[in-house]
């Protein structure tokens, strides 16, 4: 008998948690351990945070689901990592802290033969100072209670501006190295679309700021895509989109300090700069969780675990842009020093950015972090599922399922304004996630034909189909299993 | 504010008909991209890009 631990119930921990559950015997144990009560589809956020998506239905309670399927779980958070058990456990185990209210504090040592790490980021907003949401005029969308809090702020905007106040909105990223552009792209569209629909577009100057150098970026190098007959950049694209809905833009902006209605930021050049606002959502920094870990004599090998995030089958040398290979991501998502421990979705460390690293004249890093957006979060969770999976079944360990970035394709359909008839989605597939510039040197790395991008209507109906789809999935409803990651 | 994108491309890109034919289009495309499959990068080749 096995027993599988998987930390964390985002996409990629839960897509884990169920394909485990349905191929493993009842003998197996799988234990899901996650703070949250709630799965909640994240991509829909956007839509909570323009007030036309209640909270509630983008989430619903685990407990209930996984007694019904016999997934444990605790409602917990992980603190300590001990991979090679202790004097007292010689199993490897975790210990967790519950969050619930009946046993809120207290401590527990959960042992495993497999754990899977799939905590996703922290949401680190401490980076910037002063930019904490629903302070200062700012706010997130990156989790449904943040979505709502943007929501009131917007909303109660919006009566303002239809008394007749002229109103600044600020959009983008509050770090200088936050990644996660697309999830701003698509709010900053929602909010453009959602004031035009109230009839006061014409109060409001609206402005996108991203530490990317150029649009359309994205934290992926930016992408040469096909677009109807034509071939485009998505810098090209996006600055389309820009003009025609009158969003100007601010780029290679890294935001440091946060005030009431300013957000002081460093630009390439050097400079110091401050733009001022009414209402503000800007994507935190994300980082690992700072956990810490321990051999069995108690000594602290962290380093072994941990770079931020966790340690996986990356090739970490340090080297300059021009030598980063497509072969340096990840293949399995297996820690390399203790072989039973996988970090798929966001918790994997990545091996560097996608996008090129850029220094402003004052020596400071002003680029997108590399994205993991929900496709490749479910790819990797389930062929790490599946490689335990096999390795349970035949009693060897057993990596044959992979799954780089640079070998894998991944659908990002923002949505560009909610609406049955009058919504409008940009659907972007790009393949490979990761350029891969041996394989397609003259097109940036990618292929075109599956690197493209499209907008219309259709793109709202699909992100809408996409809401509806993945949730009915997460229920784990019959022959849930037929909807691929 | 540019008008970037023609009336008569909005008229293409909002009319629910030609939309409808697209979103089936765009599923379909979606799924062979994505559930198209994945896998390793390290054995076919080695050397560095650019
Ligand atoms: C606003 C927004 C919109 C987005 N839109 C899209 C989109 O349209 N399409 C797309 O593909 N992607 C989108 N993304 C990205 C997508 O949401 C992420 O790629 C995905 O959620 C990553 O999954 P994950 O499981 O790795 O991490 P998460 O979803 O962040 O899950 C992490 C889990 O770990 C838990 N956890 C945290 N700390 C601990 C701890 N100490 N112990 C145990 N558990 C812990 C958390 O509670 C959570 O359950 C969007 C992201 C945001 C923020």
């Amino acid at each position: 008998m096995s027993k599988i631990v998987v930390l964390g119930a985002g996409i990629s921990g839960h897509v884990a948690a169920s394909h485990l559950r349905r191929k493993l015997s009842k003998e197996h144990e799988v234990l899901v351990v996650s703070p949250n009560s709630n799965y909640q589809w994240i991509p829909s956020n956007i839509w909570v945070g323009v007030g036309r998506m209640p909270y509630k239905k983008i989430l619903f309670p685990l407990e209930p689901l996984y007694i019904r399927k016999g997934i444990g779980f605790k409602q917990a958070m992980v603190k300590t990592f001990h991979p090679e058990g202790d004097e007292k456990e010689a199993r490897p185990y975790v210990t967790i802290e519950y969050v619930d209210a009946n046993k809120k504090g207290q401590q527990e040592k959960v042992t495993y033969n497999y754990l899977i790490n799939a905590t996703g980021p922290k949401l680190n907003f401490e980076a910037t100072e002063g930019l904490v949401p629903g302070t200062n005029k700012t706010y997130s969308v990156c989790t449904y209670t943040h979505a709502d809090h943007a929501w009131q702020a917007l909303s109660a905007l919006i009566n303002d501006m239809k008394q007749g106040k002229k109103a600044k909105i600020l959009i983008g990223t509050g770090h200088a190295k936050a990644t996660c552009q697309g999830a701003a792209f698509e709010y900053i569209l929602n909010v453009e679309h959602e004031l035009r629909r109230n009839k006061v577009r014409d109060m409001a100057d609206i402005t996108w700021i991203s530490n990317e150098f150029e649009l359309g970026d994205f934290g992926m190098d930016g992408m040469l895509l096909s677009y109807g007959s034509l071939t485009m950049k998505s810098k090209e694209m996006v600055e389309m989109i820009f003009e025609d809905r009158d969003i100007k833009w601010i780029l290679g902006a890294g935001v440091h300090k946060i005030e009431d209605g300013m957000a002081h930021y460093e630009n390439l050049e050097g400079e110091t700069k401050t733009v001022t606002y009414d209402f503000a959502m800007l994507i935190p920094s994300f980082s690992g969780h700072g956990f810490k870990a321990f051999n069995k004599h108690h000594e602290d090998i962290t380093d072994k675990l941990f770079k931020g995030f966790m340690i996986v089958d990356a090739n970490y040398t340090p080297k300059p842009y021009e030598e980063w290979s497509v072969q340096d991501w990840p293949e399995t998502y297996q820690n390399p020093s203790y072989k039973n421990i996988f970090a798929p979705g966001i918790a994997f460390a990545p091996p560097h950015s996608i996008s090129k690293p850029r220094k402003s004249k004052n020596g400071t890093e002003i680029f997108p972090s590399p994205p993991r957006t929900g496709m490749p979060s479910g790819i990797t969770a389930k062929l790490v599922a599946d490689n335990i999976i096999d390795s349970i079944k035949t009693g060897r360990e057993s990596l044959a399922h992979k799954g780089s970035m640079g070998n894998m394709g991944a659908a990002c359909i923002a949505s560009a304004g909610f609406g049955l008839t009058q919504g409008s989605g940009i659907s972007i597939t790009t393949y490979p996630i990761v350029p891969d510039y041996n394989k397609y040197p003259k097109t940036q790395g990618r292929q075109l034909g599956k690197t493209f991008g499209e907008i219309g209507l259709a793109g709202h109906w699909l992100k809408l189909a996409l809401h509806y789809a993945f949730i009915y999935k997460a229920k784990m409803n019959p022959f849930w299993w037929l909807i691929p990651e | 504010m540019i008008q970037r994108i023609s009336t008569y491309q909005r008229f293409k890109m909002m009319n629910p008909i030609i939309q409808f034919f697209r979103f089936i289009y765009l599923s379909l495309k979606v799924l062979t991209i994505v559930a198209g499959g994945h896998g390793g990068t390290r054995k076919v080749h080695q050397d560095s890009h650019k």
